[in-house]
């Protein structure tokens, strides 16, 4: 048995700024299991949405201050797929002609997890005592499930909630739609897409949809909104969080 | 050059949209191909990871361009073919026309081939006053239909049954009929008489084999089969990189072609071609040429991040799982290749500029990434041309696409080092969004650049404090303060404590105003 | 025969690769010298196959052949192969005309069939492909001749009967190359494709095929020939609304005959 490790909070800018309540959610889990926790507070953004429109330079810019501010950290736990996935797997590409930094990035890269994927898979726990009754379903995030392959982690622990039923919806693993600035710049494609992806979540039957990435959420919550819908929209970190 | 209109994109996706027929098509395209190929994958006794293998053995290929190429031309000129190297799409037009010019050639029957479509065969075809048929069932469809393709294995996906049955009720003269085994045999008899009557037959080409000499075409229909044994004359068209060295490497990629293309274990017809038909023979073509064409992938070979994309064998298993081309359809990205090869090929073979929105039209899920029967990594090369489109690019002759999203990434670099200024800016940002009209707790609209956000949907306005500035305000942060410090700032289990679009109170009573 | 453009194509695709322009590069790394282990295996187990073993391969055919609409019909003897064939000739309609007429390979395994007599009976006419001989010569039909009424023949006819070279198991797909006296229309053209071949012309898969033609002595001299055809089933397209619709251009329904005895 690997010792508990001292975890440090990576707070993606989205939870940062819109939904602080699901980092504090995720502090309340990991907390509750009697871990060390740390925020160096003075993170700001990852640098994905510079990456992800071509601007490397801003973005390599965001990396270099995210390493400077992680290197010293324990584990490096974000409730973001999309954000380790930019640490874990574009970091080292951003800096594949700066050997030091590189190697820097990798360094952190490997320290750095999803929380589901550092529950279930670092520290092996899918119990966290937590209750929530009622139907939900699990949204697959793009970044959480084909960059880092982190599939059946969360639907582990969701089926150890006590008094949730989990059910698949269809296409579960389908895009949101979200894609950053693609849902500003086209906003007509991504509106068909997550209209779909809400159609799915209420044919499912499930009353809430959970899901591993706020900017996910974002998307189908202001869908919902728009939509008039009951279907409420939280991030795994708050099920977990849930205790009556 | 065929007609090119990336610059639509938006536009066209629009209507593909607005399309119901369309929309149902596709979606039921994706659940059977889509889920069927991975599946399919899956079954391999190798599994999955035969993509892997597949991605190598393309990969030497492509590095070996230049030799292959000299092997597989070099044995079909001994067995009697002509090769021909076309260093554009009009050098490769203008061969074919000459051949055609020498065999008084007035009717092609056109075998499916995308090759043929990037460089504009059939205008160039009709301006020479030849009649060029397309034979296979769906192009067939589309040509009669005055339209382009708009899937590289299903062309006519966006046609339904009511539409080819007055189609072919006008064109063909048939009683009108909307049974598919009906209108499938009337465009059986209509072009069983067109292969009969043929001087030429063109192709294009699935995978050649250097090793063996011959090129290969694979088709279910037969039309490909016909086009190249009954006219006198086949030319055949394939981009300079669809070749392999060996035949057991071919094995491994025509059986993920097949996977991925149609969830079949093997297309009806497979056809290996080495020439024109030999001493003896009575059927068969006098003469065969193949037509090699470059057309712009020399100047993707050279470029290291581009390369991989020369890996690609045109199966579209990206198109059957893509979720922005299952919404849009294939008429959008404005040329041959549609979906996420299309999004990458395009760009590269016509110009980045022109066809930015579909370097940018995409989510970067990565399912085209898993579906690819090459594994090829489409989202890295996407991410790649909005690099360019983001600074320029001299060897692509890229300019940057925008000034202002320039300026306003460099200012968001500026701000994130910052972390008080970016707090600053943050607690204008949530003071300004008060003005902005509400649904309840929701934004309802924004303004402009950012206004398409809320064209179909609201958004959750930003906090009032940060998580930073919440975490900063708690005092001494041992394990146990944390604990209990946050549980009773949040007592959990209270309405509105939980729930994004919940956390500030919304999302329930939006849900209850539902 | 290489032109300047050609030269240029060259150089420029060297050039992009990296490599001098004007150097052609050396192949022979990329192409195999010999049969690999696994292939050698392969080979090994082909020859070692016993009829048990054939039997199961014939079983696997069948199986595959079911779903993609191929008829594989396990039969004794040439006589037994020759009584289906002259009960598909009797029971299947034109589709083109009214006229019954079959085309048939000139093929040692076809010739044994006596499919001549058995038709005939039927009063319906084979057409036999001979190869194409050398025109001129006194009384010689010139080649073009020779074709034309051949291929006159083989549109006219509504079935075509062929051998096969092999036939693989795990996709039940039939090899044909292509040699004088049988033509690949035979098999194209017709509205039902017949084949007919020995037990021991089945093959697993397409591996064990491209390793017998490319490392067996017996194969490896004509190797894929001129052309080579897999058929795997009828021809079949899904380009109206996905709807699976079989005879799109080739054949409409294809028969195996495989002799056992």
């Amino acid at each position: 048995m690997i010792a508990n490790p001292r975890v440090t909070l990576f707070i993606q800018c989205l939870v940062d700024t819109v939904w602080p309540h699901v980092g504090e959610a995720m502090v309340r889990v990991l907390a509750g299991l009697g871990l060390e926790l740390e925020c160096p507070t003075d993170q700001t953004c990852c640098g994905q949405p510079a990456f992800n429109s071509g601007f490397r330079r801003e973005a390599r810019v965001a990396a270099r201050r995210f390493i400077e501010i992680f290197e010293t950290a324990g584990a490096i736990v974000s409730p973001s797929g999309s954000c380790v996935h930019m640490v874990r797997h574009h970091y080292p590409e951003l800096f594949k002609d700066e050997p030091q930094w590189r190697e820097r990035a990798q360094r952190v890269a490997a320290r750095t997890y999803e929380f589901t994927e550092f529950l279930v898979d670092r520290l092996k726990v899918e119990d966290v005592g937590a209750r929530f009754p009622g139907r939900a379903t699990y949204h697959d995030s793009c970044h959480l499930l084909r960059g880092l392959r982190v599939k059946e982690q969360p639907r582990r622990l969701l089926r150890r909630v006590a008094g949730l039923e989990l059910v698949e919806m269809k296409n579960s693993d389908y895009c949101c739609g979200f894609g950053g600035a693609f849902a500003v710049k086209y906003p007509d494609i991504s509106a068909a897409m997550v209209n779909d992806k809400v159609d799915h979540i209420v044919a499912s039957g499930a009353k809430t949809v959970v899901g591993c990435d706020t900017g996910c959420l974002l998307n189908i919550a202001g869908t919902v909104s728009r939509r008039g819908l009951p279907i409420k929209t939280m991030h795994i970190a708050e099920v977990l969080a849930h205790r009556k | 050059m065929s007609d090119i209109s990336t610059e639509k994109y938006v536009a066209e996706a629009r209507r593909g949209i607005a399309d119901p027929v369309l929309r149902r098509s596709l979606a039921s395209l994706q659940e059977r191909f889509g889920r069927g190929t991975a599946a399919a994958y899956l079954q391999l006794p190798e599994g999955p990871d035969l993509r892997v293998t597949a991605h190598a053995i393309r990969e030497k290929a492509v590095a070996h361009l230049d030799v292959l190429l000299e092997t597989l031309a070099a044995t079909i000129r001994r067995n009697g073919g002509h090769v021909f190297f076309a260093a554009t799409a009009k050098d490769a037009v203008d061969y074919c026309l000459e051949v055609a010019r020498r065999n008084q050639v007035r009717l092609v029957v056109k075998g499916k081939s995308m090759v043929t479509e990037e460089i504009g065969l059939n205008p160039a075809l009709a301006a020479a006053g030849i009649e060029a048929v397309e034979t296979d069932l769906g192009e067939y469809i589309i040509q009669l239909a005055g339209e382009k393709p708009s899937h590289i294995i299903a062309p006519a996906i966006h046609k339904t049954r009511n539409e080819v049955a007055d189609l072919f009720a006008a064109k063909l003269g048939i009683r009108r009929t909307t049974s598919p085994p009906e209108l499938t045999q009337a465009a059986r008899k209509a072009l069983r008489e067109k292969f009969l009557t043929a001087d030429m037959g063109t192709s294009g080409v699935n995978m050649a084999c250097a090793e063996s000499g011959h090129i290969t075409t694979v088709s279910n229909e037969g039309n490909i089969r016909m086009a190249t044994t009954l006219p006198r004359v086949h030319v055949a068209f394939m981009g300079m990189e669809r070749i392999v060295a060996r035949l057991d490497e071919y094995e491994i990629i025509l059986r993920l072609l097949c996977r991925g293309a149609s969830v079949q274990t093997i297309g009806t017809y497979v056809s290996f071609v080495g020439g024109p038909r030999q001493q003896g023979d009575s059927d068969g073509p006098e003469e065969f040429h193949l037509v090699v064409v470059d057309n712009g992938r020399s100047r993707i070979l050279a470029d290291p991040q581009f390369r991989e994309m020369l890996c690609c064998i045109r199966c579209a298993a990206c198109l059957n799982i893509c979720p922005v081309y299952g919404k849009i359809g294939g008429h959008a990205y404005g040329f041959a290749y549609s979906g996420p090869v299309g999004a990458v090929v395009t760009p590269l073979l016509t110009g980045v500029n022109r066809a930015k929105d579909l370097c940018r039209g995409e989510t970067l899920c990565g399912a085209c990434k898993d579906a690819c029967s090459m594994d090829i990594d489409l989202p890295r090369m996407l991410l790649a041309l909005r690099e360019k489109l983001a600074y320029g690019d001299a060897a692509w002759q890229v300019e940057p696409a925008s000034r202002i999203e320039g300026l306003a990434y460099r200012g968001w670099s500026w701000l994130i080092r910052r972390r008080t200024v970016y707090e600053m800016a943050l607690k204008l940002a949530a003071t300004g969004q008060r003005l902005l009209p509400r649904a309840g707790a929701m934004i309802r609209r924004l303004p402009p650049p950012i206004h398409g956000w809320t064209q179909s949907r609201d958004l959750h306005p930003l906090a009032e404090q940060t998580f930073m500035e919440r975490w900063r305000k708690r005092k001494a942060p041992s394990n146990a303060r944390v604990n209990s410090e946050w549980a009773k700032k949040n007592p959990t289990g209270e309405p509105g404590s939980e729930g994004c679009g919940g956390g500030e109170g919304l999302g329930d009573e939006d849900g209850r105003r539902g | 025969m290489k032109t300047a453009a050609e030269d240029r194509f060259f150089r420029r695709l060297r050039t992009a690769l990296g490599h001098a322009p004007d150097l052609s590069r050396d192949a022979t790394q990329l192409f195999a010298q010999g049969p690999s282990a696994d292939e050698l295996q392969m080979l090994d187990r082909i020859d070692g196959r016993s009829a048990a073993d054939r039997r199961r391969l014939l079983e696997r055919l069948i199986e595959a052949g079911t779903p993609i609409n191929l008829r594989v019909v396990p039969v004794f003897d040439p006589a037994a192969a020759r009584e289906g064939i002259a009960a598909v000739v009797a029971e299947k309609r034109p589709e083109w005309g009214e006229a019954k007429s079959v085309a048939a390979w000139r093929h040692p395994l076809i010739d044994r069939l006596g499919l001549e007599g058995a038709l005939a009976r039927r009063q319906v006419p084979l057409r036999i492909t001979d190869p194409i001989a050398p025109g001129a010569g006194a009384g010689r039909e010139c080649d073009r001749a020779q074709r034309d009424r051949q291929r006159a023949a083989v549109i006219a006819s509504f079935i075509g009967v062929t051998g096969a070279d092999f036939c693989l198991a795990e996709t039940a797909t039939l090899v044909l190359r292509n040699r004088p006296g049988q033509p690949r229309s035979v098999a194209l053209v017709p509205s039902i494709h017949i084949a007919v071949i020995t037990l021991d012309q089945v093959l697993a898969d397409m591996k064990e095929l491209f390793a017998l033609l490319r490392w067996a002595e017996r194969f490896r001299p004509e190797g894929l020939s001129n052309y080579m055809s897999l058929i795997s089933g009828p021809s079949k397209t899904a380009d109206i609304e996905a709807t699976m619709v079989h005879g799109a251009h080739g054949p409409r329904e294809v028969h195996l005959f495989v002799i056992t005895g």
